[in-house]
């Protein structure tokens, strides 16, 4: 997919670009007011995109509705249900608009999400952990290719939240599912996603995958001129290094040698002060990325 | 269910408009019987026609009177005539019964009560999803928008039809106490025409009583799609369910009051609000305005009712859902 999205005038999601392959997990992560639901109410057609397609196991969003959403499951910002019925009434008000879910299906997924034994109670009386629950048994019913998940986990408890993810591991790996989830809270999708995009004022900042993320040597280098230091990394090894301070920049080399970008950088005239190796994780790094920008 | 808990709640309050209706209904006959009864100085009689006729001589009194204003005294010409015309034709106007009052409910309750009980179940059929959000969930599926509006539209065409059903039933039911269950055969006569203050009675036939019934119903039910289709109109395009109560609400009720300005002010005659008494061409109740007849109230009514569904699912399936 490839969208823009302006909400009264402002362009609140600029040109994103998103691929997601099957059985992979993938996170969505930025700051409140980043884009998250925006970009997550285009994909399931809340929300028409200014600009821009989506396609949904090569259907488009736009042109084959139907085709498309058939592929799709999703729980967007709170669970909201019908309060007045039961858990189980409103699995049925769901399955009564879609054909291919049968009462076996609805049973299956009951237990899958743990909720044998409060199925019959009114959702008004659900905690909210029991009605994400609830929202996730929703959501897969249709054994979707595609299941979206905004902000999944808040209002569980940690052991809820173990669970949650052994579920949505057990969806992507066993069940072949792609699993588009959003948060803020990184360690969860440090340990859950398999890559994750940080979202930042509606632009994708970085793409990459968690084990490279994680692992990967972040270097300082203290230079006289880093906007002419930032210039060589990029255009010289394809590095995308960050300012952190006005004589600081940070990037990730992964497995490219140092000391032959050190040797580069000094040939090019650039004064090296300084340079370390530090171990960053997702948190961290989330934080530099989008550190001291406002909400749009 | 919440509409099952909606329609009960309907149903309670039809049956304490209906037993107070009858009842009222009910001591203004025996009461007007009885004054009728003192004027011929009689003790008992069981002739009616000799009350029917004094009953019209005192409302021919009543027309010499010179406290009554012009369009009142008019009215009172219609009223006359239309007991002349029953006095002739063996019509007895002072009797009530079941089928009579089940029809002059119904005549009453058409421009205000059923309309305000109809928006009872309409006004947060769409609205009602979207303040609680589980509008989202609704439309995120394999199920295209205007499927998803009309089964809502189709639902509340239903619930209409049962809400006149029970008024029906429960007016039988309940005004069977107090009249009997008889008059249905009764000869009505309809088809009066007011033509500039007078009735015109070229074109009245005689029908049965539950003829006539009949006819206020469908009335009434095509009052009550149309009055639907608007307040659904208002329940898409408005995100809370208080706002759209609020909206219908003061429309219908300054209905009451846009009457008043019909003859001087020419755009009120296009207000749906003012075309709901549509029973009262069939019954020769005054009109106050020339150039209204059935035929123009009813394509009103209707092109309201297209223009509110034509917007409700040209802006339903375009919308984009924030809430």
């Amino acid at each position: 997919m490839n969208v823009s999205k302006s909400i009264k005038g402002k362009e609140i999601v600029k040109d994103l670009s998103l691929n997601l392959a099957p059985r992979e997990i993938f996170g969505f992560l930025g700051p409140n007011g980043a884009g998250k639901t925006t970009t997550i109410r285009m994909i399931v057609g809340l929300v028409k995109p200014t600009r821009g397609s989506i396609h949904i196991c090569g259907y488009s969003l736009a042109d084959d509705f139907i085709a498309a959403m058939s592929n799709v499951g999703c729980i967007i910002e709170n669970p909201e249900m019908y309060k007045y019925l039961t858990g189980m009434e409103n699995l049925l008000q769901y399955a009564n608009m879609d054909a291919r879910i049968t009462m076996q299906r609805i049973s299956e997924v009951v237990d899958l999400v743990g909720l044998k034994h409060r199925i019959d109670d009114k959702v008004g009386i659900y905690s909210l952990g029991m009605k994400q629950r609830l929202g996730i048994a929703q959501a897969i019913l249709a054994k979707p290719k595609l299941l979206i998940l905004d902000e999944p986990t808040s209002g569980l408890d940690p052991a809820g939240i173990s669970e949650f993810r052994q579920l949505m591991k057990k969806l992507a790996y066993e069940e072949g599912m792609a699993i588009f989830l959003s948060s803020h809270l990184l360690h969860e999708a440090q340990q859950m996603c398999d890559k994750v995009a940080i979202i930042k004022q509606g632009v994708i900042i970085k793409i990459c995958s968690v084990t490279d993320m994680t692992t990967d040597n972040i270097i300082e280098w203290e230079v006289d001129d880093p906007a002419k230091a930032m210039h060589y990394l990029k255009t010289e090894w394809n590095i995308e290094a960050f300012q952190r301070n006005p004589k600081t920049i940070q990037a990730a080399i992964a497995d490219r040698p140092l000391d032959e970008i050190n040797k580069g950088l000094i040939r090019g005239g650039i004064a090296l002060t300084f340079c370390c190796l530090t171990k960053h994780s997702l948190e961290e790094l989330f934080l530099d990325l989008t550190k001291g920008d406002e909400i749009v | 269910m919440i509409f099952k808990k909606r329609l009960l709640m309907v149903i309670g309050i039809l049956v304490v408009m209906i037993s107070l209706f009858a009842y009222g209904q009910n001591r203004i006959i025996v009461r007007t019987k009885e004054q009728l009864i003192k004027r011929i100085g009689a003790t008992e009689t069981t002739d009616w026609k000799k009350l029917a006729e004094q009953q019209l001589i005192d409302m021919k009194n009543r027309l010499d009177s010179h406290y009554m204003d012009e369009n009142h005294k008019s009215s009172l010409r219609v009223r006359i005539e239309q007991l002349q015309y029953n006095i002739d034709n063996d019509i007895n106007p002072l009797d009530s019964s079941l089928a009579k009052f089940t029809t002059r409910f119904m005549e009453q309750a058409i421009f205000l009560f059923l309309p305000l009980l109809i928006l009872i179940l309409s006004a947060d059929l769409v609205s009602g999803e979207s303040s609680s959000g589980t509008i989202k969930l609704l439309v995120a599926r394999s199920v295209p928008r205007w499927k998803i509006l009309l089964s809502k539209y189709l639902c509340l065409i239903m619930m209409e039809m049962l809400v006149l059903f029970f008024a029906l039933m429960i007016s039988i039911a309940i005004a069977g106490i107090f009249f009997g269950f008889g008059g249905w055969m009764v000869p009505t006569a309809t088809g009066f025409k007011v033509l500039a203050g007078q009735l015109d009675t070229s074109e009245v036939i005689n029908v049965p009583q539950w003829h006539y019934a009949l006819m206020v119903y469908s009335l009434a039910f095509y009052v009550s799609l149309i009055v639907g289709s608007i307040s659904f109109m208002i329940s898409v395009i408005v995100k809370t369910t208080a706002a759209s109560i609020g909206i219908m609400m003061s429309t219908l009720i300054a209905g009451s009051f846009l009457s008043y300005f019909l003859s001087d002010w020419k755009l009120t005659r296009y207000m749906y609000m003012v075309h709901l008494r549509l029973t009262d061409y069939m019954s020769g109740h005054f009109q106050p305005i020339e150039g209204m007849s059935m035929a123009f109230s009813v394509t009103v009514l209707g092109v309201w009712a297209v223009c509110a569904l034509v917007i409700s699912f040209f802006y339903f399936t375009r919308q984009d859902i924030l809430v």
